[in-house]
């Protein structure tokens, strides 16, 4: 493992735009095996031969997606606490969804009020800060979940587990590097968790994509703005692995977001600063060596105008 | 009048390789803008166009095109509006009902099928037709033992084209399901929305009655049989996720009355309702004038609008304007809304029919059980 910082390539959607394999080699990750987590495409898991064909690296899927199904179908009682634990959280989600309306409802309405600007600006700060509020209790109460659970089921407790786990991290431990697929970022932070993974990716190099790229931040915040039943408040849905912080993820802004809302995009940037929030388009990327940036292509962060504007390294 | 029709009767004498021309080029009933012209050719002591929108004449007489074997009417038809019709002949005495011969565009029901007018800016979504990318789910026939009833039931459940013993599923109960499947292409709608990650995967129970308008307009026995049998049934044959918020009742017409109904009669069990042109009569004072198969349901709506206590967290309702009933829904929102009921209403252009309720069902689905692309970033 060499002493210096390990890369992070982040990607946008490989659709319509393929930019894994150029921007790979540009990065520099050379041409050494890479352990592949594909667990957020979930059945498909492990069909990973288009990107086989793209890369000369060896590849190997780790199959968390799959041993985690196995996991449980062995401990039917680890698998009940499991499911108690996604309950929960639902249940989480949903009154933080309910009070979340209501307080965005309020902050949009402030960033659209006219008049006295020192009125107006004393109410969208506080409104903003409500906002904020919310989410950190959130943020709080999620992890307090995760933590009921992982002290009702680790590897002390539960042999199957511990076994399960010891298994997946010998595997990982013979890659330096690793590539996070795309796809369901809840089942992707949900396994990741589940065998451990979250602590031991720090120390490798990554490259991962679209809702891969999501689970490396500090806070994973779900969006779309273009659902069939229209646009749906940003939410987050629980803190990341942290490796890159400070940093919102938001891919495919194109099919997903309503980039020409001012007071939308504003309150992006408002509610989750100091944070950046960067939007990743299929054809983007951005190199991080540790948590500095260094190179970028086609990446754009939300500004407080409520515009997007071309990220730069500095 | 149509322009190609206008041009057509001003030639003093239009020979029949004319008109087969006109007819052979032409798509009817004719577009422009909001006037829609329907045309019968053939002989005929009267034409009439049926087509049973409120607010518009039973039957609209068509006039015969002088020196020619063409009838036409034109009536004015917002944009956006999908209508079905048939036409009305009177020969010798004698009143038959037929499709448009010009119109090969056709919709289906219980009853046969009439012809389809689809006015301009209505397209048939998209989403309604077979898509060859997305993973057909599978139908099952299963019986439910009823005592409630006194004898087994037969239902149709639809599994995902994912499904695993392993998982989870929501709920979905459809009313008159059989014929959700045949007239409102249920299953083609299912399998698109599930593979676009707009609904999630679940589990469908298609009931279908052999006496709905008896067991459907608020019968007891009715919501005994889905909250006392059919639910445990489904839950000791299926993976469900065992909690009313992942349990949606759904119903057109009637099957909206017994979903309302069910789901007041069995509070927390349904923690969402779909509901599509609903037949929620109800009398304010005096009699309806509704007919009597509508007694037990005015009874019903009557004793619902009392005491309308919780039914479910979110009801979605959908009603064509065309069809008389859409004062009876329009009332019955903000009396939803003010007992704290998250309600979606939404209108359409359209009458009391199956295609209207198939157009309906994406943003009525996706809005009471949104889909996994809140969650997949690819």
């Amino acid at each position: 493992m060499s002493t210096e910082a390990p890369l992070r390539l982040l990607l946008g959607p490989q659709r319509p735009t393929v930019n894994l394999d150029t921007a790979i080699a540009r990065a520099g990750f050379g041409d050494g095996p890479i352990a592949v987590i594909s667990a957020a495409w979930q059945e498909a898991e492990g069909d990973i031969g288009d990107i086989r064909r793209l890369l000369k690296n060896p590849l190997t899927d780790l199959g968390i997606y799959q041993k985690a199904n196995d996991l449980f179908d062995a401990d039917t009682t680890l698998h009940e606490a499991y499911r108690l634990r996604q309950d929960h959280l639902k249940e989480q989600q949903r009154l933080y969804r309910m009070r979340l309306r209501q307080l965005m409802i309020a902050a949009r309405a402030t960033l659209r009020a006219e008049g006295e600007t020192s009125v107006i600006a004393a109410e969208r700060r506080h409104a903003i800060s409500q906002l904020r509020a919310l989410d950190q209790h959130h943020l709080r109460q999620v992890g307090k979940i995760h933590t009921r659970f992982d002290n009702a089921c680790n590897v002390e407790s539960n042999a199957r587990l511990a076994d399960a786990t010891a298994a997946v991290e010998a595997q990982f431990s013979q890659f330096d590097t690793v590539l996070i697929t795309g796809g369901n970022v809840v089942v992707l932070m949900n396994r990741l968790r589940l065998f451990g993974l979250h602590r031991l990716l720090h120390d490798k190099q990554i490259v991962a994509w679209s809702g891969g790229a999501m689970v490396l931040c500090d806070r994973i915040v779900l969006f779309h703005d273009k659902l069939p039943q229209g646009r749906r408040d940003a939410e987050i849905m629980s803190e990341g692995l942290g490796i890159l912080p400070r940093l919102v993820l938001l891919p495919n802004p194109s099919d997903r977001l309503r980039t020409r809302d001012l007071p939308r995009i504003s309150l992006f940037d408002r509610r989750f600063s100091p944070a950046i929030c960067v939007t990743l388009d299929s054809g983007s990327s951005l190199l991080f060596e540790g948590e500095t940036l260094r190179a970028c292509e086609a990446a754009k962060r939300m500004t407080r105008n409520g515009k997007l504007k071309r990220l730069r390294v500095t | 009048m149509n322009p190609a029709l206008r041009k057509l009767i001003r030639k003093s004498e239009p020979s029949t390789a004319d008109i087969d021309a006109l007819i052979q080029d032409t798509v009817f009933p004719l577009v422009d803008g909001t006037d829609v012209t329907f045309v019968f050719r053939g002989q005929a002591d009267a034409v009439y166009l049926r087509c049973w929108i409120a607010g518009l004449d039973t039957a609209q007489p068509f006039q015969p095109l002088k020196g020619t074997d063409l009838w036409a009417t034109t009536i004015d038809l917002p944009k956006g509006s999908r209508i079905e019709y048939k036409f009305e002949l009177v020969r010798d005495g004698k009143k038959d009902l037929i499709l448009d011969p010009l119109n090969g565009v056709v919709a289906r029901d219980p009853f046969g099928a009439n012809s389809v007018c689809q006015a301009a800016g209505y397209a048939r979504p998209e989403w309604t037709l077979h898509d060859p990318v997305s993973r057909t789910g599978s139908l099952h026939t299963l019986n439910v033992d009823s005592k409630v009833f006194g004898t087994a039931r037969e239902i149709q459940v639809y599994l995902p084209a994912t499904f695993r013993d392993n998982r989870r599923y929501p709920l979905l109960v459809v009313h008159d399901g059989i014929d959700y499947l045949r007239y409102a292409d249920l299953k083609i709608v299912l399998d698109n929305l599930i593979h676009r990650l707009e609904i999630p995967s679940l589990v469908v129970a298609l009931i279908q009655s052999p006496d709905r308008l008896k067991e459907y307009s608020g019968d007891d026995r009715h919501a005994r049989f889905l909250a006392d049998e059919l639910l445990p049934f489904m839950n000791s044959t299926f993976p469900l996720i065992d909690a009313p918020d992942s349990r949606c009742l759904m119903g057109a017409s009637f099957g909206g009355v017994a979903s309302l109904h069910a789901a007041w009669r069995y509070p927390e069990h349904f923690g969402s309702l779909l509901l599509q042109s609903g037949s929620f009569a109800f009398s304010d004072i005096g009699r309806h004038n509704r007919g009597p198969v509508f007694d037990p349901v005015v009874r019903f709506m009557n004793e619902f609008r009392e005491q309308p206590g919780s039914p479910a967290d979110r009801i979605f309702m959908s009603c064509g304007m065309y069809e008389s009933l859409i004062y009876e829904n329009r009332s019955l929102v903000p009396h939803l809304q003010g007992k704290g009921v998250d309600v979606r209403f939404e209108e359409a252009r359209d009458a009391h029919n199956w295609e209207n309720w198939r157009d309906r069902l994406r943003i009525g689905l996706s809005w009471l059980m949104p889909g996994p692309a809140w969650m997949v970033y690819d």
